[in-house]
């Protein structure tokens, strides 16, 4: 992925470029980097820019000041669902060194609220020196904050400067939001649509009110399926039989309410897989009725004709026998229905070895 | 709650439904009094006074619970509604509630998780396809052809795999003793460790079918209890989400692998070090448990 050349910021150097991706261990991964002037800026901005950290190429790297001779602590928030409880985190040893001097870490359980999460902040930051304390606390105020309006479920500033003068600086922060609580959060709803492409399955969910997630750009096996546990195990199942599926899948056909719009959209995200073999239809139906999910089928079908590919239909469940009288009456050459799972991931091997 | 709602000997549990004129309520009403579920009211502030399908409903749940003694509330209203629709019915008294609603934001479940903690409920959810005791209760939309009365409890962190895993074992006779969706969040009401002590001795259950995925630690909890604490019944278990790439959000809210943390190796290893018969395939796993139980049957 190309990435622009950074401008040189309008500060002295040195300066530190980092690659946005959302991911930790950016840092060990190559990431991030000391850049001691503007040659070297473009030199790093192309090195960086060609990095794939933890499955996300990088699409933008920020450049800011080099913070120099300043202490490295750590503070986070995070949830723990187990518990049901939030997680108040810090530990003087911030920065990268954070994992492996995880023995250096204070935490303190406390419950969803401003005054217990207070409480926990109040009892960390007792534990750490004096000069540091009013840093711990000062951060952690504002991290309580950001957690409860922003409805996060993880928050952390890392490194957390602290200056020779005990000013603090965030050096970084990392913020994972609740896609669930979006619509409430119209501000990160927003955010996330403006950078569609760094955010593709969030912004994808939130346009579409669907999962989608391509899963191997370069897979043969495009997957129409509903559920998403279903959806899991037919790419568990289509791995182990050695067959490369495309994507993930959770269409919630009980959603289309006689509708072909999200399986045609469902279809067309297919025409991007280059190396498509088949589309495998999979769907499970408990309450939806299949009669009509197969007409939305022979719709959709027909509104992305280039999708030229064989399509293996499996309906299973209620009006499963309707729905196969309406597609065998269509005639469709290019549609095979197979009501049995595994013979249905024969048909898939078999289209994909052709 | 659990164990009465369980027991085949046990009087009745009543039920209240909230948010009863919606669509998911009304499709699903009669589906549940066929399995013999004793709803007495309904919840609607638009429908009050009136009646569903012969049921009163109430403009709130504190009246449908002062009217009837609802003991248990499931609960089909929008996400953002769950938290204070659940509140008001626990505050009423009610003991169990289902939800079943899928998108509710994660503080609303992690403050109604505390409010079920201060009344001493139980509750199943989130994002749960519901609950039944074939022949004799159901809670939810759990399809009704997968459900058959017989000796598997099938406790599920996904609806359409546990769907189709019940569809298979159900074409070969194999019915449930009691289904349970844990349901697919990250935080729940109730998890699959929790379920342990409940079933231990529940005499209809022959053997325990577990539908897990990545995500979380729910798995590697349950192989903990189970490891000091065994079940004395075989317990099988599918998994999904092993090809899922590091990172990436699966459809569930809870069903993420992040930083190396709550991948299928780690839930498969423990799972098996505590005694269960963990599988990678369905076919495999219903074709085992046919074969166990008709060797189990008397």
């Amino acid at each position: 992925m190309p990435v622009a050349a950074p401008l040189a910021p309008p500060i002295e150097p040195p300066w530190v470029a980092k690659a946005q991706v959302q991911a930790g261990g950016r840092g060990k991964a190559g990431g991030i980097r000391m850049v001691s002037g503007t040659a070297d800026l473009a030199q790093a901005a192309q090195e960086i820019g060609s990095l794939t950290i933890a499955g996300f190429p990088v699409r933008d790297i920020r450049v800011e000041a080099a913070i120099l001779n300043a202490r490295e602590l750590y503070f986070g928030l995070v949830l723990d669902p187990a518990r049901a409880e939030v997680i108040v985190m810090a530990s003087q040893a911030g920065g990268i060194d954070v994992e492996t001097e995880a023995d250096r870490m204070a935490t303190c359980n406390a419950a969803l609220d401003a005054s217990a999460l207070h409480a926990a902040l109040d009892a960390i930051a007792g534990a750490f020196p004096a000069d540091l304390a009013p840093v711990v606390r000062a951060a952690g105020t504002i991290l309580i904050e950001a957690f409860l309006d922003l409805d996060a479920t993880m928050i952390e500033i890392n490194p957390l400067f602290v200056l020779p003068d005990g000013s603090w600086i965030a050096g970084d922060v990392r913020l994972d939001l609740d896609i669930n609580a979006l619509p409430r959060q119209p501000a990160l709803a927003q955010l996330i649509a403006d950078r569609a492409g760094t955010y593709a399955d969030a912004a994808f969910k939130q346009a579409h009110g669907y999962d989608l997630v391509v899963t191997d750009p370069a897979g043969h096996i495009g997957l129409v399926a509903t559920g998403a546990g279903l959806s899991m195990q037919l790419l568990d199942e289509m791995t182990r039989r050695g067959l490369s599926p495309y994507n993930f899948c959770d269409i919630r056909s009980g959603m289309m309410r006689g509708d072909p719009a999200r399986l045609i959209e469902n279809l067309t995200a297919l025409k991007e897989a280059q190396n498509l073999r088949c589309v495998l239809v999979n769907i499970f139906a408990g309450i939806t009725e299949l009669g009509e999910f197969a007409a939305l089928l022979l719709r959709a079908r027909d509104a992305v004709p280039d999708l030229d590919v064989p399509f293996i239909v499996r309906l299973v469940g209620n009006g499963q026998d309707r729905a196969h009288e309406i597609l065998l009456a269509a005639g469709h050459p290019g549609l095979t229905l197979e009501r049995d799972m595994d013979r249905a991931l024969d048909l898939c091997a078999e289209a994909c070895d052709a | 709650m659990l164990e009465r709602l369980i027991d085949p000997d046990a009087p009745a549990i009543t039920v209240m439904v909230q948010g009863a004129t919606g669509r998911a309520a009304s499709r699903n009403i009669g589906r549940m009094r066929a399995h013999g579920t004793h709803i007495v009211a309904g919840v609607s502030p638009r429908g009050a006074g009136d009646s569903i399908e012969g049921i009163p409903l109430f403009a709130t749940a504190t009246e449908a619970a002062a009217a009837t003694g609802a003991e248990a509330s499931l609960l089909m209203v929008p996400p953002l509604s769950v938290l204070p629709a659940a509140t008001e019915a626990l505050e009423a008294g009610v003991k169990l509630i289902v939800t079943v609603t899928e998108g509710i934001p994660v503080h609303d479940t992690v403050r109604l998780h505390a409010v079920v903690r201060t009344h001493g409920a139980t509750w199943i959810g989130a994002s749960s396809p519901g609950l039944a005791v074939p022949g004799r209760c159901k809670l939810g939309f759990l399809p009704d052809a997968c459900l058959l009365p017989g000796p598997l409890a099938i406790w599920s962190k996904s609806g359409t795999l546990s769907y189709e895993t019940g569809l298979r074992l159900v074409a070969r006779g194999l019915g449930q003793s009691a289904w349970i969706g844990v349901g697919g969040d990250p935080v729940k009401g109730t998890r699959f460790a929790d379920l342990v002590a409940p079933f231990r001795h529940h005499a209809p259950t022959r053997g325990v079918v577990i539908v897990g995925e990545i995500g979380g630690t729910e798995e590697e909890e349950l192989a903990e209890v189970l490891a000091t604490a065994p079940m004395g019944k075989p317990i099988y278990a599918i998994l999904a989400g092993a090809a899922a790439p590091e990172g990436r959000m699966m459809g569930h809210a809870g069903a993420i692998v992040s930083g190396g943390r709550g991948g299928f190796s780690s839930k498969a290893a423990a799972l098996e070090a505590a005694g269960v018969h963990v599988f990678r395939a369905i076919a495999p796993m219903v074709d085992r448990i046919a074969n166990d139980m008709k060797e189990h049957r008397p």
